[in-house]
């Protein structure tokens, strides 16, 4: 058919062009020009490290402008607030907060410290998200330079350090807390109190379900799957082991099919029954609304949630507990499983590295960390600062008296399948009743196995 | 100005847009596809490797065949239930003349609403803790049919393809509407002539010469269904939620390139796109010599 075609075409051809060649309007080739002109220029905005030269560069009376980016687009008020701080403080420089879209932060960042009007300072992400921008050489190291960054929780730094070269590339500004938090009214009603041990919880869960209420707000749905691994913390780090088991599964010791872990798998298809019905076709939206409108008691989660809670119903009581260990755990303390959340560090193409680490270095001060836990409500990394609310608080002392890692998190997001990404599709398949626990342990181990070794 | 170079002036626009935005973005895909990745770093020549990885890796090797057959069955569901619809409408439009245009038009209202916002809106209305769906199955006594639907792993992806057939119904329709009006009237007069029942003479005279549409039409539903991501994500998460059961390889591709986020992810998700590319377009070739050569039959 193309063949038929193209011999049409030529024999309408030669008078048809001269004609239009003719009538041609004269400034077509202008136009022509002007457009692939129009394009170049489009494209030289595009491409990383063109034009658009940042306020930074411009020195004027020795003033420097440092470019902060942030995947936090909710707290830019909060930040420009504890930034006056530090302006206040170092009157030289001048700092300006530009927050990008959660989900965009990735790549957005990686490729502005590949051109050279990135950042002078990201937030960065912890652990395994933190590993492709280290790894293409894109941030500083910042050990023996930020000196205050020794007396940090280890645990809190781990989240900061490259996995090869175990450098510290941020100062982490703060870490998340793993706990149930509780309807203090539902539980006073019902005569229920914080349980103390694993069968007062089962007894008060089954309580509040007898009573027409959602005993824990539970979700499985599309959105939801990233929460299972976090409400198997809650409930299950101290069944299989805690800290110690991670050890031994770094080391090489144990591995995932152990029978202490295949256990605390296996609580929650045993809480099942206490989730809203038909756990995996619920989303994180409904058991929030559940939980703040009193038709659920209990909310496993992170210390993350306590703010958006506390805002769909401002006048919700709200308590914390740490699980208690189920019966048969190896840890016999309830356990608060944490994580370090980000930290902030220095782009490797900053013009001005001197100006960029004495502001990641003030972010290593209690100033910083007072302004921060105040202003935004989260539990600060900087050692001896406490949150000024009392459930917070509270969720910060639980850790330092017996926190543990969250495992999948912290260790098993450096490789790709990530750990947490198959386990959080197993446990789903496993409340969708097609897979039991045993199966699930497995999948885990088989899928770290991809990259990771023991004792590396 | 000899006529080749009046050509190029003429062409060098579009074939500059197209090279940059289209040509540009596949042809580099295709090279990260054959190198390692360590973040956006570029750690050296792998060759097949990342191919290899994802028919090797657990649990690529089971996600990827797991998508691909989640894909075959979008397609199959969509061509059974959209298209066969589509037809309908648009032979019953065709034949009671009244209220076409405002059919027309409310069939392809769906259109203006792009997929994510669709998936969005059906899984509150599919919602089973508040969603109106069951409330009313419910009210009408209908107990036993108030189910989880997406979180059912039997349920999720055909309510998936039928809310996705609910949308574009109004597409196939058109296509139809436009091909039936082109049949000369003579046909069927003809065949009323003979004898023809109203089935025979659909079966034997419209159909066949509905072939150019029907291949339009099932080509681009092909390409749009192996591309199928946005309304997925929408209804049932990047996991393919409930348990995997709607995982499809769009999904597949925007976990390994955005959710796990591994120093690996350029390498393998560009690899995964260029199969992607290559299968659709391949097929799409195969099935436009296919259809054109039934085409030729007819005349």
């Amino acid at each position: 058919m193309r063949y038929r075609r193209l011999p049409a075409l030529a024999a309408a051809g030669p008078g048809t062009w001269k004609a239009r060649r003719r009538t041609r309007p004269p400034g077509l080739r202008r136009w022509i020009a002007g457009a692939a002109g129009a394009l170049a220029l489009t494209l030289a905005a595009c491409a990383p490290g063109g034009g658009a030269a940042g306020p930074g560069d411009a020195d004027d009376g020795g003033k420097v402008t440092l470019s902060l980016w942030s995947w936090r687009v909710e707290d830019v008020k909060a930040y420009e607030k504890i930034l006056a701080a530090f302006e206040r403080s170092h009157p030289r420089i001048d700092v300006e907060f530009k927050a990008f879209q959660a989900t965009e932060y990735n790549n957005i960042l990686a490729t502005g410290l590949s051109g050279s009007d990135g950042p002078d300072v990201a937030q960065l992400r912890a652990y395994g998200g933190l590993q492709p921008l280290v790894e293409a050489g894109q941030l500083v190291p910042l050990d023996g330079k930020v000196e205050a960054l020794s007396g940090f929780d280890p645990k809190l730094l781990e989240g900061a350090k490259g996995h090869k070269d175990g450098k510290i590339y941020g100062v982490p500004f703060a870490y998340q807390t793993l706990q149930v938090l509780y309807n203090k009214k539902l539980f006073a009603d019902h005569g229920i109190r914080p349980p103390a041990t694993w069968d007062e919880m089962i007894a008060a869960a089954g309580k509040l379900k007898a009573a027409g209420i959602t005993p824990f707000a539970v979700a499985a749905g599309p959105d939801a799957t990233w929460t299972l691994p976090i409400v198997h913390e809650i409930f299950g780090n101290a069944r299989y082991g805690g800290a110690k088991f991670r050890d031994a599964v770094l080391s090489g010791g144990k591995k995932f099919t152990d029978p202490d872990f295949t256990a605390s798998i296996k609580l929650i298809k045993d809480l099942e029954p206490y989730f809203p019905k038909n756990v995996v076709a619920v989303k994180i939206p409904d058991v929030q609304a559940l939980f703040a409108t009193g038709k659920a008691a209990m909310y496993p989660t992170g210390s993350f949630d306590l703010a958006p809670v506390l805002q769909a119903n401002p006048s919700l009581e709200v308590g914390a507990f740490p699980v208690p260990p189920p019966p048969g755990s190896p840890v016999t303390t309830p356990v608060t499983p944490g994580w370090a959340d980000g930290s902030f560090g220095v782009n490797a193409k900053s013009r001005h590295q001197a100006e960029a680490l004495e502001l990641v270095e003030w972010m290593a001060t209690p100033e910083f960390g007072r302004l921060y836990a105040t202003e935004l409500k989260q539990l600060s990394a900087v050692p001896g600062v406490t949150p000024p609310d009392p459930l917070l608080a509270e969720m910060a002392a639980n850790y330092a008296a017996h926190g543990a890692p969250y495992m999948l998190l912290v260790d098993f997001r450096y490789g790709q399948p990530n750990g947490d990404a198959i386990f959080r599709d197993e446990v789903q398949k496993m409340l969708a009743g097609q897979t039991d626990p045993a199966a699930v342990a497995e999948s885990l181990q088989k899928g770290v196995e991809q990259w990771f070794t023991a004792g590396n | 100005m000899p006529r080749w170079r009046v050509l190029v002036v003429f062409l060098l626009p579009a074939v500059l847009l197209y090279s940059v935005f289209i040509v540009y973005p596949l042809l580099s895909a295709f090279h990260y596809s054959f190198f390692e990745w360590r973040g956006i770093r570029q750690a050296g020549f792998a060759g097949l490797g990342n191919y290899r990885d994802l028919f090797t890796v657990y649990p690529y090797d089971r996600q990827l065949w797991r998508a691909f057959a989640h894909n075959a069955l979008f397609f199959a569901g969509t061509m059974l239930i959209q298209n066969t619809v589509g037809l309908l409408f648009a032979l019953l439009l065709f034949r009671y003349g009244r209220g076409r245009r405002f059919l027309q038009a409310a069939f392809t209202t769906p259109y203006l609403v792009d997929p994510l916002v669709v998936g969005y809106l059906w899984s509150l209305l599919l919602n089973p803790t508040f969603g109106p769906v069951n409330a009313l199955l419910e009210a009408a006594g209908l107990d036993s049919w108030a189910l989880p639907w997406l979180g059912d792993t039997r349920t999720a992806l055909p309510v998936i393809i039928v809310v996705n057939a609910w949308q574009w119904v109004g597409f196939p329709m058109l296509l139809f509407s436009a091909a039936l009006a082109g049949i000369p009237a003579e046909y069927h007069e003809a065949a009323r002539v003979d004898g023809a029942s109203a089935w025979q003479a659909f079966r034997r005279v419209t159909l066949p010469l509905l072939t150019p549409a029907i291949g339009v039409v099932s080509v681009l539903t092909f390409i749009g269904n192996f591309n199928a991501f946005g309304l997925v994500y929408a209804m049932a998460g990047s996991t393919g939620s409930p348990a995997g059961s709607t995982d499809v390889l769009g999904l597949l591709f925007y976990r390994v390139a955005f959710v796990e986020g591994g120093v690996e992810a350029i390498g393998r998700s560009s690899a995964l796109a260029v199969l992607m590319f290559v299968f659709v377009f391949g097929v799409s070739l195969l099935a436009g010599s296919y259809f054109r050569r039934r085409e030729r039959t007819l005349v």
